[in-house]
């Protein structure tokens, strides 16, 4: 009887220092509009694409048919299309490319106000 | 005070009876602003502490750290609309928060903040205190019973059956500290820890006191009266603007209370910790001093009872809550056997030195 007060008083102490313990640790607490978070280097944000060929694998391999190509008169890629409300951002397109010219970004911030506007031209047209 | 109360009977025009108002007033008005200044700087504490204890930052958005967030979230709810019920108790609903943050001013004023500022001075004043300290409870029942709220009743049966747990514990570790020292006045309670503190004498006392005190403020452990996981907030529950304000500000104002008490009871109340005064230290004895002794040793009150506060806060940090019955197993079956114990052990040695 008397152990068994000793001991929970001992249990109780013991959790006050592991409280106490945390008192002098640095928060976790991130204050995200002024300080951004430490990404990854493959960390799957927003797609970049430079000298696209348009072969159209992407497209293929897309597991929500989030990308919509659309070419010129001469087979040239005139617009390339990524659908955002679609996109669940897998890296499917990244990992196929075969000129290795599809990249992901570190850029999340990609809420819009209107639906229409997720669907963002992402072709880099050149010099 | 009574060297305020000399210089004012000394001006010839001003008739005795009005420079007595006069100086209650002043000392009423000197108390209220401690009061609600202490409490702005209580919630804001307790909200930062609990941040950092769960390793956050708490509220850091209004003002430099946060500061001004408890000033702005009163005057908050100072603007907004105070809700009734239809089918509530106008009547007791209106009075009942009223009433209950007045007996806690009544009971700051109870308080010798240093050895000339005390404004209801009693020979009975610990008598007095507990007195006072019982009438919050009866108005936290009155607000959850007419509020007809089926949450509100819960709280406040609650927070009734935790009373007739506390108070005789309460009651019990005060005798024993009115026992050692002699008296039942504050002011000489205090004194006569001028050379050692009470809670060297009376440890179990103090630990007694301290779990009755915690339940008394319905703080955790012991905060089922207002438990949010469960009943949504207690008695009052269907209380918003300035009446929840009240409750609000009430509590956090007997909590810095109770701390005091419990400074005074067995930490020297307003007497330094080194038995000398910092500023007669550095000073020597002068004109200047005597004056200066009258802040210092209000400092010092308020430093010993936010220590008490601090640990109180962490205490909150730390344990769950209890349930009602074993509370109730806790005060009832190991807690009153341990007081009177202590009770009888103090009697002895009054009676052998």
């Amino acid at each position: 009887m008397v152990k068994k007060i000793f001991l929970s008083i001992k249990a109780i102490l013991k959790g006050h220092f592991a409280v106490l313990k945390h008192l002098f640790r640095q928060p976790v607490t991130m204050e995200y509009p002024e300080v951004h978070p430490f990404l990854s280097p493959y960390f799957r944000g927003r797609h970049v694409l430079e000298g696209c060929r348009g072969c159209g694998l992407c497209k293929r391999v897309c597991p929500s048919d989030a990308i919509i190509i659309e070419k010129n008169d001469n087979h040239y890629v005139n617009k390339y299309v990524i659908d955002y409300s679609k996109c669940i951002f897998c890296g499917n397109c990244m990992f196929y490319c075969p000129t290795h010219s599809m990249k992901m970004s570190g850029n999340y911030e990609l809420a819009k106000t209107r639906k229409s506007d997720l669907l963002t031209d992402i072709y880099f047209k050149g010099v | 005070m009574n060297y305020l109360l000399c210089t004012l009977f000394e001006i010839k025009w001003l008739p005795d009876i009005w420079a007595v108002i006069l100086v209650s007033v002043i000392g009423f008005g000197v108390v209220i602003s401690l009061l609600i200044l202490t409490v702005l700087f209580l919630v804001l504490a307790e909200r930062k502490l609990l941040g950092f204890f769960t390793q956050r930052k708490g509220p850091n958005r209004v003002g430099l750290w946060g500061v001004l967030q408890t000033t702005a979230d009163a005057i908050k709810l100072l603007c907004k609309e105070n809700i009734e019920l239809l089918s509530s108790d106008k009547f007791i609903f209106t009075i009942a928060p009223i009433m209950a943050f007045a007996s806690v001013i009544l009971l700051w004023c109870l308080i010798p903040y240093n050895s000339e500022f005390h404004l209801i001075n009693s020979s009975v004043g610990v008598l007095l205190y507990f007195a006072i300290a019982s009438l919050p409870m009866i108005f936290h029942f009155l607000a959850g019973y007419s509020s007809n709220n089926k949450y509100s009743l819960i709280g406040s049966y609650r927070s009734l059956g935790l009373t007739c747990s506390y108070s005789i514990v309460l009651m019990l570790s005060v005798m024993s500290v009115i026992l050692v020292s002699g008296t039942m006045d504050l002011d000489k309670i205090v004194l006569f820890q001028s050379k050692t503190w009470m809670i060297f004498s009376n440890v179990l006392g103090f630990l007694i006191f301290f779990i009755a005190t915690l339940a008394k403020l319905n703080r955790c452990p012991f905060d089922l009266s207002e438990a949010e996981s469960e009943i949504v907030c207690g008695y009052h529950t269907e209380y918003s603007g300035m009446r929840f304000a009240m409750f609000f500000l009430g509590e956090y104002a007997e909590l810095f209370v109770m701390s005091m008490l419990v400074v005074i009871l067995f930490f020297g109340g307003y007497l330094p910790p080194f038995g000398m005064y910092l500023a007669n230290a550095f000073m020597g004895n002068c004109e200047f001093c005597s004056y200066l002794i009258y802040f210092e040793q209000t400092i010092w009150l308020f430093i010993k009872t936010l220590i008490i506060v601090f640990v109180i806060i962490w205490i909150r940090a730390t344990l769950p809550r209890l349930t009602q019955v074993s509370t109730l197993n806790m005060f009832w079956k190991y807690i009153i056997p341990i007081s009177i114990f202590n009770l009888i052990m103090i009697i002895m040695m009054r009676a052998l030195w």
